[in-house]
């Protein structure tokens, strides 16, 4: 694997899905210090949290964030 | 004499086999004979030019309290299903101490969105053990039950309480094995667990606090019968995903049971997500497991109201900081002439009508029935509005109650689904049907198989879509009398119009109890619909009969 710069993974991607059960939900794209990327899909609550603590009002915004925000207490 | 002949169809027997020009007839609730037939019966039904097909079968549904009072899971009989399978996702209605009935109740709910009167006043709890259940619902059955038992139950039972906050003992698993044992005797087809569900408090549903130990002994007693294990696996992540297929195929190969995993869907987000999952279920099956993938064929839609914030919006900053707001300072926001003229000015020039024009108002508690299947671009301009502001205004008009919905936005790419659909690893299932009553509709998934992947896009061929969901699904879940035109098995028949079956558009319909509401759609299409040889629907309406069973 390719290593990159990043101390920790960071969110390099977003995109708004339809959720199994009707709602919007959120798949973010997480680069990893290893330079694997991976996808996580975040329910509806869970998203609108993330762009809440990123201070986020537009997807873009979330780029470059720390994987962290999406688990406040990690 | 025969009891029915069905005459001068074209006979598509589930085998996958091409259609034939013929008769099928009917004796003793079985197929008696299928070509050319002569003889008579006391009642022929013309099937000139239309499909004579075995009844299809449903295998992912949440009819489980529906079939106490609806013996016909309506919609889902007049759509030529025949046969569902209830008890998924580890709910089930038995085995259930009295006790025990609130919190169950809340799981389906959770689960379901039924109405609360659905459980107090729709039918009497005369039952705590799964034969129990089994006689409540076998006393008005118009369409055949294959019933699942839930793995939650189970363990509730055996367990109490600590059911949701630990792993069990050897005794305790000892006991759910005894358990499952007496389930399987009484009827029902397999079990059900999931990695995923929540109760009503957002808790774990019992059956996740598991472990591997506890899953492979109830594992082992379902090989003591080869009966199905499905699960809901964490269809989200699909690393996790393709784990838990590894782990089903272990329990398939160690204990000869098929297994079956549901939902899989397709998203462009995560493009490889479904193919990454097919493919281990390839590698699996070369190892001589049974890891049945379950896919939908209709397309997933996006839901939401002003009422509460949705990542809907995510591209518009400004909307998502008005929509954030708690629901007076958002009520004054979307009341403010500055502040709409503001968010107006963000759809751009068209005032919405790109970005918004295609919603459709489908509902909601306050939506105005003469709107409700209407597109926001009609509604706009029957009020001379712009599209963004009439979705504000309708809003605001209703309380913000009004749903709209987005259709389309996930598993919706026709021609990377037709060929997954087809796969012969690939089971086609997942409706859900009896679930999600308050979100969208569940049902007409065979219809929609027909008239997008058989006749749109030509993904299969006729034959196959109809031994899809018969012949096949009687296969993999061992219901060894169904699917096939054949004589000696069940007759369950559909006759359809291939040229126009199809699931007709969404509406709201308020026939659950307490005038609970649910989305449901008709059907398209389906002429006649026979169960155990009984019409159970003919020209547009459900007959008084009651031929359905539990069947094994």
């Amino acid at each position: 694997m390719p290593e990159s710069a990043l101390d920790e993974a960071v969110i390099v991607g977003a995109e708004i899905v339809a959720g199994h059960d009707g709602t919007a939900e959120l798949v973010v794209r997480l680069l990893h210090p290893d330079g694997s990327e991976h996808p996580v899909l975040l329910d509806e609550d869970t998203g609108l949290k993330l762009m809440e603590a990123c201070g986020a009002s537009s997807l873009e915004d979330l780029y470059g964030q720390s994987w962290r925000r999406i688990v406040p207490d990690a | 004499m025969f009891d029915v002949i069905v005459r001068g169809g074209t006979v598509v027997d589930g085998s996958g086999a091409p259609g034939f020009q013929g008769d099928v007839a009917v004796k003793d609730g079985k197929i008696a004979a299928v070509g050319q037939v002569s003889g008579e019966a006391r009642q022929v039904i013309d099937a000139s030019g239309r499909v004579v097909a075995p009844g299809f079968i449903d295998p992912h549904t949440h009819f489980d309290v529906q079939l106490l009072w609806d013996g016909a899971a309506k919609p889902a009989l007049e759509h030529g299903v025949t046969c569902v399978v209830p008890g998924n996702c580890s709910l089930s209605l038995a085995p259930l101490k009295a006790a025990d009935r609130r919190a169950v109740v809340g799981m389906f709910q959770q689960i379901e969105e039924m109405p609360p009167e659905a459980f107090t006043t729709a039918f009497e709890w005369t039952w705590e053990d799964f034969a129990g259940y089994r006689a409540a619902i076998e006393k008005g059955l118009s369409i055949n039950v294959a019933p699942l038992v839930g793995h939650s139950v189970i363990r509730l039972w055996v367990m109490g309480p600590a059911a949701q906050e630990r792993a069990a003992t050897p005794g305790e698993i000892a006991a759910m094995q005894d358990l499952l044992r007496e389930c399987l005797d009484a009827g029902a087809v397999g079990l059900s667990t999931s990695f995923v569900d929540l109760d009503e408090h957002g808790r774990p549903v019992p059956s996740r606090y598991a472990q591997a130990e506890e899953l492979d002994a109830l594992a082992a007693v379902l090989g003591e019968y080869g009966r199905m294990l499905q699960v809901v696996p964490e269809f989200y992540a699909t690393d996790i995903t393709i784990a838990r297929i590894d782990q089903l195929a272990d329990l398939s190969i160690r204990h000869n049971i098929p297994t079956t995993f549901s939902p899989l869907f397709d998203t462009l987000a995560v493009p490889d997500n479904a193919e990454r999952a097919i493919a281990r279920v390839e590698e699996q099956f070369a190892r001589g497991a049974r890891v049945w993938p379950q896919m939908q064929t209709r397309p997933i839609d996006i839901s939401f109201s002003l009422l509460r914030p949705s990542l809907f919006f995510a591209r518009l900053p400004r909307w998502v900081r008005i929509l954030r707001q708690p629901l007076d300072q958002r009520l004054a926001a979307l009341r403010d002439p500055e502040t709409r003229e503001k968010m107006l000015a963000d759809l751009g020039p068209d005032g919405g009508e790109a970005m918004f024009g295609r919603l459709i108002a489908r509902g909601g508690d306050a939506c105005p029935r003469a709107l409700v299947g209407k597109t926001l671009s009609q509604i706009a301009k029957d009020r001379g509005q712009p599209a963004g502001l009439a979705l504000i205004e309708l809003s605001l008009e209703n309380g913000l109650d009004v749903a709209f919905l987005s259709a389309g936005q996930g598993h919706q790419v026709t021609d990377r689904i037709g060929p997954m659909l087809a796969h012969p690893l690939v089971h086609i299932g997942a409706s859900d049907g009896g679930a999600h009553l308050a979100s969208f509709s569940t049902y007409g998934d065979t219809g929609y198989l027909f008239s997008e992947f058989v006749r749109k896009a030509g993904a299969m061929s006729l034959e196959k879509a109809v031994a899809k969901i018969t012949s096949e699904t009687a296969d993999i879940w061992g219901l060894k009398d169904r699917g096939r035109l054949q004589p000696g098995l069940a007759a369950d028949i559909v006759v359809f119009d291939a040229a126009t079956i199809d699931r007709e558009d969404e509406l709201p319909v308020f026939d659950m109890p307490g005038d609970g509401m649910r989305y449901t759609r008709a059907a398209r299409g389906v002429d006649t619909v026979l169960v155990n040889g009984a019409v159970a629907y003919s020209g547009g309406a459900y007959t008084d009969a009651k031929s359905g069973v539990v069947c094994v």
